[in-house]
């Protein structure tokens, strides 16, 4: 039923511009809570918000099938395996600690490039967000289509993958099998002979290493 | 061993210059993708105000940062209005993709820069969502019948259940033999 309903709402003017603004400001102000907020586990939740948020984008795009998909696998499946992985490690680690470089001798404008310096990640990820976005209002030459999306295009996807795209898919789930079995093998691996002297030998290592590390 | 850890930043020409000529280039290849295109040059320079605005935001927000505001609150009014200034004026499948241009490159940020190894994996996640909301917008929008872009999400779908799978594996493997999730601690590929 709701197959039916979606369209005609969608197609009323300004509801799909006005559901767009209020998906993506709630999807980019996660997502920024996601990447500056100190606990990581808080940061894991938030995530489920942002893919909540990007299912619902799906839906404005008429994808239902793959917005169902979107919740499944990634808001239930996905952030449980992360949260139960910072369960598993130490939670002591989770603040992390942030490393401060200042140095007050420096000129006016020198601390205004070593402060570039410093967030050179920053730089990096707004300059490729501003190649990308003068590429695509660069480019306009898509074929845009006026047709809506096929009412049964869950069939259509059933369809494909059984025929043209059937390959891909068994190689996708003999993928799936690899890549969980070789997951069991690595967190399963408990190292048995793990004697005293070992453990003596990496602690001192670590010790050297973090005075290194001090030093520097 | 010593208790109080002075840390300075390393004053060598060599890195500032580095510094100035990866950001001229960064600078020099922004504007790249419009001006080889037919009529590029005039474009930038006339029809290029929503950059500008978006320009004078961040200044805006860093003079109000250095007065006293909250870093999130600027941080996130700034993106918030720098993305609505840019889409406001688009047709709507270049909206979707600025959307998620804009999601990969904070995916990106945080990818590079957090120094835990779990939220890492939170950006890579945020990345491979950004690249399925560009294919479902090109085949709403492009191919509405035959409807590839989805089949390619469900790939990607596959995929990255795995790649998150195998990678907290490895994470806590790693936390196993090292007592850490920090990726400055790392240093089992260093030579």
């Amino acid at each position: 039923m709701g197959q039916d309903l979606l369209p005609p709402l969608l197609s009323a003017p300004g509801v799909e511009t006005w559901a767009f603004y209020i998906l993506t400001t709630l999807s980019i102000c996660l997502a920024i809570a996601v990447l500056a907020d100190r606990v990581v586990i808080r940061s894991g939740f938030i995530l489920i918000g942002v893919f909540g948020t990007i299912s619902g984008i799906f839906l404005l795009l008429s994808a239902q099938f793959l917005a169902l998909a979107q919740i499944m696998i990634y808001a239930v499946g996905i952030t449980l395996m992360v949260v139960i992985a910072l369960m598993l490690t130490n939670p002591r680690l989770e603040r992390e600690q942030a490393v401060v470089y200042y140095d007050e001798s420096l000129p006016p404008l020198a601390k205004i490039f070593a402060s570039c310096k410093r967030n050179l990640s920053l730089w990096v990820s707004v300059l490729s967000f501003v190649t990308l976005y003068s590429a695509l209002i660069g480019e306009n030459h898509w074929p845009l289509s006026d047709q809506a999306v096929s009412p049964d295009a869950v069939k259509v996807l059933g369809e494909a993958l059984v025929t043209n795209y059937s390959i891909p898919f068994e190689f996708s789930s003999v993928l799936l099998l690899a890549a969980l079995m070789g997951a069991v093998m690595l967190a399963k691996g408990e190292s048995k002979n793990r004697d005293d002297d070992n453990v003596a030998i990496v602690d001192e290592a670590k010790k050297q290493e973090n005075n290194l590390a001090l030093q520097r | 061993m010593q208790n109080v850890v002075t840390v300075k930043e390393p004053q060598s020409s060599v890195n500032l210059a580095l510094g100035y000529a990866l950001f001229a280039a960064a600078v020099v290849g922004s504007y790249a993708g419009v001006l080889f295109t037919p009529t590029g040059i005039e474009r930038i320079f006339t029809n290029h105000y929503d950059f500008w605005a978006c320009l004078g935001l961040a200044l805006a927000g860093w003079i109000v940062r250095s007065v006293g505001g909250h870093k999130g609150v600027i941080v996130t009014m700034t993106v918030l209005a720098s993305f609505i200034i840019l889409t406001l004026h688009q047709p709507m499948l270049l909206r979707y993709l600025t959307f998620a241009a804009l999601l990969f490159s904070m995916g990106l940020y945080g990818m590079v820069q957090s120094r835990n190894a779990v939220r890492v994996l939170l950006s890579i996640e945020l990345m491979l969502n950004a690249v399925n909301i560009n294919l479902i917008a090109f085949s709403r929008y492009v191919d509405p019948v035959a409807l590839k872009g989805q089949l390619f999400v469900i790939f990607v779908l596959t995929v990255a259940a795995a790649e998150a799978a195998v990678g907290l594996a490895v994470v806590l493997a790693i936390y196993r033999s090292r007592q850490t999730v920090d990726m400055d601690k790392f240093t089992l590929l260093k030579w």
